[in-house]
């Protein structure tokens, strides 16, 4: 298993200056997310890996070996296409057997790998219609299919789910992640659907415009610990406090004016302190709301409901503070008939601990 | 006012009802009428014309131009073994014309498309131009190029690589310049429509399978173009199968073609019936050659793929 290794990347498109100078490691064996807008590059990204587009400066490395001059048919890394590009001509047998024939494998060799592989994607049926013929989450089985059956060290997939709907999205989002710890094949999966990146990844890259890698890490350590304010924004829902850091009686503090100041933890980066600006970012979910006010918590904020959007697990509450900011906050709905309901201009409360707060720079 | 504006509305829903209920029926009753249009311009200038000539081609007039009665005599007429060398010379010419058509043809579009870049419409617009002008007018700028003391000839004997003037014309050199240069467009313009609507992810998914260009040429972008590919065949077969002003002015009329026969029997000999009923031979040869070419390139598509139909068993 050999990791894939970009150093000093550069690329320009058409004029438009895709990457400056981009390094990024990509571990072996895991399932790795590439999460940006649209437009960040990621496509391009995962297209030089797989050697569809070249190199403007910088190496690519397989491991130790470079291959940033092989030739696309050459390298062991196979792409899951966006729209999937299934030879239309070809039958679902023949579309999955395309790599094994290209490499003149013995005719019972590939009978026994694409039927084995077809039935443990429950293509069984399907095997010798056209890919017009299937629907397009059996396209999208036979893609994976083709680009696996010839056991390619790297899979990168390109928005593979992005056509299919909600529920299907999910289902085959499991089925990836099982299939994946089946094959250990390492797997690099380019998506600007967050959610999507949080359900799959062992780490995710977060790109920002311009071709940057902003933070890379755990989903977890993504959500809970984002290392900007794009990263806190980009990938969840977020508030944002623009302030500053103050200590206060040995007490670190967050001042935000026209509201009030906050009791935070020390932030890592000490750096935050002398700057004059910083940003607090607090996660809608870590908020708890009530029309009393409740003990314990570090700090909380008063303010009116200006709206409430109910999604079935959860309600989502728009509270309008004093100045004029409005704050996002997300309550489960545990129960039938909750103790009290909260309704349009309820007067509020908000609390949160401080250990839920992310300091980042302004 | 609004009482009377709903009853003028159900009553023009009713009417639409009343309509769609109708051409229901119709199309129920006679599926065949939607579609009358187009059968009735096939009718008329194409079945019908059709007909006229096979009948005409089995029945006898007398001296006044009478029905005088059935015959298969024009048939024997011509069934001899010169009109069957004159279809054959057709048939090659058709063949070769094609094939030197699609060798050429097939690059240029492919060229055209995936390298022509911001000239790709100035190169297509430049294969179409020739057709600005008449066709003969070409063919008599071409003397003028290949004679004797032509264009080409000087230039070649201004150099020195030649001593003697060459002799271009009435030769089936000149024939098949001609025949390519006219018909080449006919190839292109199928292909090369096909090919610009062609998904490149597909080339590039079977790049990425491992296939090097050759093989993705071989295995996907021929068989998925084959389709232009054949079109473009049919519409360079069909017609030069038929041609004879080409060979008539350019091979000298050294051999003779469909073209050249039927012509000679409806408007020298003055044995219209003659004439037809080669027609009509010319034709069925057309039809069974195209069977036969349908069959080949279905063949040639299937082993260019490298069927997998053993997995079937």
């Amino acid at each position: 298993m050999r990791n894939i290794c970009l150093k000093n990347v550069s690329k320009t498109k058409n004029g438009h200056v895709i990457f400056d100078n981009i390094s990024l490691e990509i571990p072996s064996g895991e399932f790795f997310a590439l999460l940006g807008p649209s437009g960040c590059g990621k496509t391009t990204l995962l297209r030089l890996i797989a050697g569809l587009e070249k190199v403007d400066s910088g190496r690519i490395f397989l491991g130790n070996v470079d291959i940033t001059n092989e030739p696309v048919h050459k390298r062991k890394i196979n792409v899951v296409f966006q729209n999937y590009a299934l030879f239309p001509h070809l039958s679902v047998f023949d579309n999955v057997a395309y790599s094994l024939l290209i490499q003149k494998k013995a005719k019972d060799e590939i009978s026994y790998k694409v039927r084995k592989l077809l039935k443990a994607f429950h293509l069984e049926e399907h095997i010798f219609k056209k890919p017009s013929e299937l629907s397009g989450g059996q396209q999208q089985r036979v893609a994976i299919a083709r680009a696996i059956v010839s056991e390619p060290e790297v899979l990168l997939l390109d928005e593979p789910l992005a056509a299919l709907d909600f529920k299907l999205r999910e289902k085959l989002l499991i089925e990836l992640i099982d299939l994946q710890d089946k094959l250990l094949t390492t797997f690099v999966y380019v998506t600007h659907d967050q959610f999507e990146a949080l359900t799959v990844a062992d780490h995710m890259a977060i790109m920002n415009t311009g071709g940057k890698v902003a933070q890379i890490g755990t989903p977890k350590e993504i959500y809970e610990f984002p290392n900007s304010t794009f990263v806190a924004q980009f990938v969840g829902n977020t508030n944002i406090f623009d302030g500053n850091l103050v200590v206060e009686d040995g007490e670190t503090k967050f001042e935000v004016p026209d509201l009030g100041t906050f009791i935070v933890s020390p932030p890592h980066n000490s750096t935050l302190f002398s700057q004059k600006e910083a940003v607090m970012s607090i996660r809608p979910e870590k908020i708890f709301i009530s029309k009393k006010p409740v003990e314990n918590f570090t700090n909380t904020l008063k303010g009116s409901v200006s709206s409430i959007v109910y999604t079935g697990r959860s309600t989502l509450y728009e509270v309008v503070l004093k100045n004029r900011i409005k704050v996002q906050v997300f309550e489960q709905n545990e129960e039938h008939f909750p103790q009290e309901t909260i309704d349009y201009d309820d007067e509020v409360y908000l609390s949160w601990q401080k250990e839920n707060i992310v300091l980042l720079e302004g | 006012m609004s009482e009377a504006l709903s009853s003028q509305l159900s009553l023009h829903v009713k009417k639409e009802k009343n309509q769609s209920s109708f051409w229901k029926r119709v199309k129920k009753e006679f599926p065949f009428a939607i579609g009358s249009t187009p059968f009735i311009w096939q009718l008329f200038f194409f079945y019908l014309p059709l007909f006229f000539l096979i009948t005409s081609s089995v029945i006898k007039l007398s001296q006044a131009g009478h029905f005088e009665t059935f015959t298969l005599e024009h048939f024997r007429t011509i069934f001899t073994p010169t009109y069957f060398h004159v279809i054959k010379n057709s048939l090659s010419l058709a063949f070769f014309t094609t094939s030197i058509c699609l060798i050429i043809g097939f690059p240029l579009a492919y060229s055209i498309v995936f390298h022509g870049g911001r000239l790709k419409s100035l190169l297509l617009f430049l294969l179409i131009i020739p057709f600005w002008t008449n066709f003969i007018l070409h063919i008599y700028a071409w003397f003028f190029v290949l004679e004797k003391h032509g264009f080409i000839n000087s230039l070649l004997l201004s150099t020195g690589l030649i001593s003697d003037p060459i002799q271009f014309l009435n030769s089936y050199f000149s024939i098949y310049l001609m025949m390519v240069y006219f018909y080449l467009p006919f190839m292109v313009l199928p292909i090369f429509s096909s090919l610009e609507r062609f998904d490149h992810s597909l080339l590039e998914a079977s790049l990425d399978l491992g296939a090097n260009k050759r093989q993705t040429l071989r295995r996907i972008l021929i068989p998925v173009s084959m389709n232009a590919i054949k079109s473009g065949i049919y519409l360079v077969f069909i017609p030069s199968f038929g041609e004879f002003v080409i060979p008539e002015l350019m091979g000298g009329a050294k051999d003779l073609f469909i073209g050249n026969v039927i012509s000679l029997f409806v408007m020298d000999y003055h044995t219209a019936p003659i004439g037809i009923a080669f027609t009509v031979i010319s034709v069925v040869a057309l039809l069974l050659s195209l069977i036969v070419l349908q069959f080949g390139l279905k063949q040639v598509t299937k082993l260019l793929i490298g069927g997998t139909s053993w997995a079937k068993s």
